[in-house]
């Protein structure tokens, strides 16, 4: 059906999912999207991308106490905290670049301070519930969560690039996307030394 | 779209290719799509991929950017 289609270049995956040995992401196309509307304006996605990359700085912050005895595991979730926060600024000088503004977070705040405020991390995960969960868990564990919430955040962020109409807002998650990825190879490159 | 459509076989690549494909190439420079059913894709799916049923393929084809590459699993 695909080659009639009028696609170009259509390759089928050899033996699907199963066969694939790289990382996946988890639920449905709706979760997290949700937060984002596909109608949304750069200011609104920047807001959005904000308070999310906040929660997962909170999250790591979390990470970083709880594995406070293992100092390669707490340079890394204490890394990704400055990373969290290094993203927040990059996400700010992108859209004043785009748009030429500071984006008006006070209104943003107001906006979806029931859906936020630290409260959800990227991914669209609960902070909370994954710091209970990881409360007993030893740092491969950790390091496994943290990849899933940042699988997660590529995913949503690749999928929001492709469907967003703004296309300021659509840089804006291709640029996410990319600096997910690098926190990503970080993670795996620890859980690969410590497997 | 001809009937010989259905009879022809689409390329294929290794899941190994496919993963040397996807990551040398930036998201926007491809089409990356799920044909499964949504619980499955819920299950686990390929980061970036858009799930578009195979039962729904054909009403959702402007979906697709058809001057880029298209990986379909």
């Amino acid at each position: 059906m695909l080659l009639g289609s009028g696609l170009k270049n259509v390759y089928s995956m050899e033996g699907g999912i199963r066969a694939w040995k790289g990382m996946v992401a988890h639920g449905l196309p709706e979760a997290g999207m949700a937060y984002f509307s596909p109608a949304a304006n750069a200011e609104e996605v920047v807001g959005l991308a904000w308070a999310l990359e906040e929660g997962s700085g909170l999250f790591y912050q979390g990470l970083s106490k709880h594995f406070s005895s293992d100092a390669e595991a707490q340079k890394m979730f204490s890394w990704l905290v400055t990373a969290e926060k290094n993203h927040e600024k990059h996400l700010l000088e992108t859209y004043e670049t785009l748009v030429g503004a500071r984006p008006d977070f006070e209104k943003l705040r107001v906006k979806f301070s029931d859906k936020l405020s630290g409260t959800v991390m990227e991914g669209g995960i609960l902070v909370e519930e994954a710091l209970a969960w990881v409360k007993d868990k030893g740092v491969s564990e950790g390091l496994e969560v943290a990849i899933a919430l940042e699988v997660n955040a590529y995913d949503l962020y690749v999928k929001m690039s492709r469907a967003i109409d703004d296309k300021q807002a659509r840089e804006i998650f291709e640029t996410l996307a990319e600096e997910e990825q690098v926190h990503l190879e970080k993670l795996s490159g620890l859980l690969d030394k410590r497997a | 779209m001809g009937v010989m459509d259905y009879f022809t076989s689409v390329p294929s690549m290794t899941a190994d290719e496919a993963k040397k494909f996807l990551a040398e190439k930036k998201p926007d420079e491809y089409n990356l799509i799920d044909v499964r059913q949504p619980g499955e894709y819920e299950g686990d799916h390929i980061p970036g991929a858009n799930l578009i049923p195979m039962s729904e393929l054909k009403s959702r084809l402007q979906e697709i950017d058809p001057d880029k590459p298209t990986v379909v699993y």
